[in-house]
């Protein structure tokens, strides 16, 4: 597994993806955006080659990767993270809340 | 993919317009108004009043005298409904789905669930502390309001919302280019000016620490840090806090605001925390709070180099009973201390 700063990429069997993923939607830059930061700008994106992101249909937030040749995750302010074949899902860091858990964002 | 940097523009586009602070186009808007009653077969309203903030609009809502039934889900429900249907008619189930992803995930969850639906919670909550009959109509208001700008949450799924000569949206969509939040009636109709200042965290919260967070022209405003409603005195305070005042806070929402404010690396630096563990993931820092439960946090190094040469650290609070900096950092990915195990670190 890979951390680039608030988002954590875990390796898993393919077999094991839900089914129904669905190549998740590009920006207008025609880029895989993994996480966008609002105020910032600044994003985790993947590139590569024969590398694809999906997402789930009825849940645009759980994200996975297929990487079947190789695939770079990028990002302005963390070092970039080489991705080896294979087939991984993304986590999105969480902080605690007394009474309730915030998502993050780099 | 073509299609879907076409429909990302168009999406961004709307999210624009939705988050736009700039001056309310009146004329725009009671065109739109006119427009979207045509096309529902109504005839135009005999009066259109103009409100300074939703706030103000749901209280001339409640004063009207004899406005005739809403008409809401003839001018906003039905067009909505039948853009919809024939979209999914022409994509299909699963086209549909992606598309609706495509156009209005992001643009859904900054208007709608970061503003409109906050603002709309926060009224009602406004006009139940304020009791009594008036303040009832202002909450039966908030139930037929049409969310104006923030309609951009979906208009960006239809192109023909973007275009002027589709009959069905384009009344709905020009007021959502011009204007706030708008009632609609048989013989009246209600529009809100559009805010006038709003300020966004990362993740798109209502955030502020030395104003408000949203404002209106008439005044109305919400102060807010990271998406928390927080009182405006509260604010004041912030820029003057010590160790001593966050501890004297009673009320515990509160005092996590301050604690916030003030800074996590600040409070344990200035407040005698205790290293409680250390290890290849970071540090573990835990302080007691009187009166609370104790602030335990992990310090996490950026292992990318700033361009000065430094690494750049962060605090996350995690739940005070986390033993060890691996075990803290692993529950913010929501894993166990053995599953997380990253081999590499940016």
């Amino acid at each position: 597994m890979f951390r680039q700063g608030d988002v954590l990429v875990v390796p898993m069997p393919r077999e094991e993806f839900p089914g129904g993923l669905v190549p998740a939607p590009r920006d207008r830059h025609n880029r895989m955006v993994v996480a966008l930061g609002e105020a910032t700008g600044h994003a985790h994106v993947l590139t590569g080659e024969r590398a694809t992101l999906l997402c789930a249909p009825d849940d645009p937030d759980r994200l996975f990767m297929l990487i079947e040749g190789y695939g770079r995750l990028g990002h302005e302010e963390h070092g970039p993270i080489a991705l080896a074949p294979g087939a991984y899902r993304v986590i999105r860091q969480r902080e605690y809340f007394p009474g309730a858990i915030r998502p993050v964002s780099d | 993919m073509n299609n879907d940097i076409q429909l990302a523009a168009r999406s961004d586009d709307w999210l624009e317009t939705g988050l736009s602070c700039k001056p309310t186009d009146r004329a725009a808007a009671e065109k739109g108004v006119l427009l979207a009653y045509e096309s529902a077969g109504l005839p135009a309203p005999e009066i259109v009043l103009w409100a300074g903030s939703p706030l103000d609009g749901a209280k001339l809502v409640a004063g009207l005298d004899d406005p005739g039934a809403s008409v809401r889900p003839k001018v906003r429900t039905r067009p909505w409904a039948a853009a919809r249907k024939e979209l999914m008619d022409r994509l299909g189930q699963s086209g549909f789905a992606r598309h609706w992803i495509a156009t209005t995930r992001r643009p859904w969850r900054q208007l709608v669930d970061q503003i409109a639906t906050p603002m709309r919670n926060r009224l009602n909550a406004h006009f139940t502390a304020e009791g009594g009959e008036p303040a009832g109509r202002c909450r039966q208001a908030l139930l037929d309001v049409i969310l104006g700008q923030h309609d951009a949450a979906w208009l960006g799924a239809f192109s023909a919302a973007s275009r002027d000569d589709d009959p069905e949206l384009a009344g709905l969509a020009r007021v959502a280019r011009s204007a706030g939040w708008w009632w609609a009636f048989e013989r009246a109709v209600v529009i809100s000016e559009r805010h006038v200042e709003v300020h966004r965290d990362n993740l798109g919260r209502l955030h502020r620490g030395d104003g408000p967070a949203l404002s209106y022209p008439d005044g109305y405003a919400i102060h807010s840090w990271r998406g928390m409603p927080i009182p405006p005195e509260m604010v004041a305070q912030l820029a003057t806090l010590t160790v001593e005042r966050i501890q004297a806070e009673e009320n515990a929402e509160m005092r996590r605001v301050m604690l916030e404010h003030f800074g996590f690396e600040r409070y344990l630096r200035e407040s005698g925390a205790k290293k409680q563990h250390a290890d290849e993931f970071g540090t573990l820092w835990r302080v007691d709070i009187p009166g609370d439960e104790p602030l335990v946090m992990v310090e996490v190094i950026n292992s990318t180099a700033e361009p000065d040469g430094s690494f750049r650290t962060y605090f996350l609070r995690v739940p005070p009973q986390t033993s060890t900096a691996r075990g803290g950092v692993a529950w913010t990915f929501a894993l166990s201390e053995q599953e997380y195990s990253p081999l590499k670190q940016t």
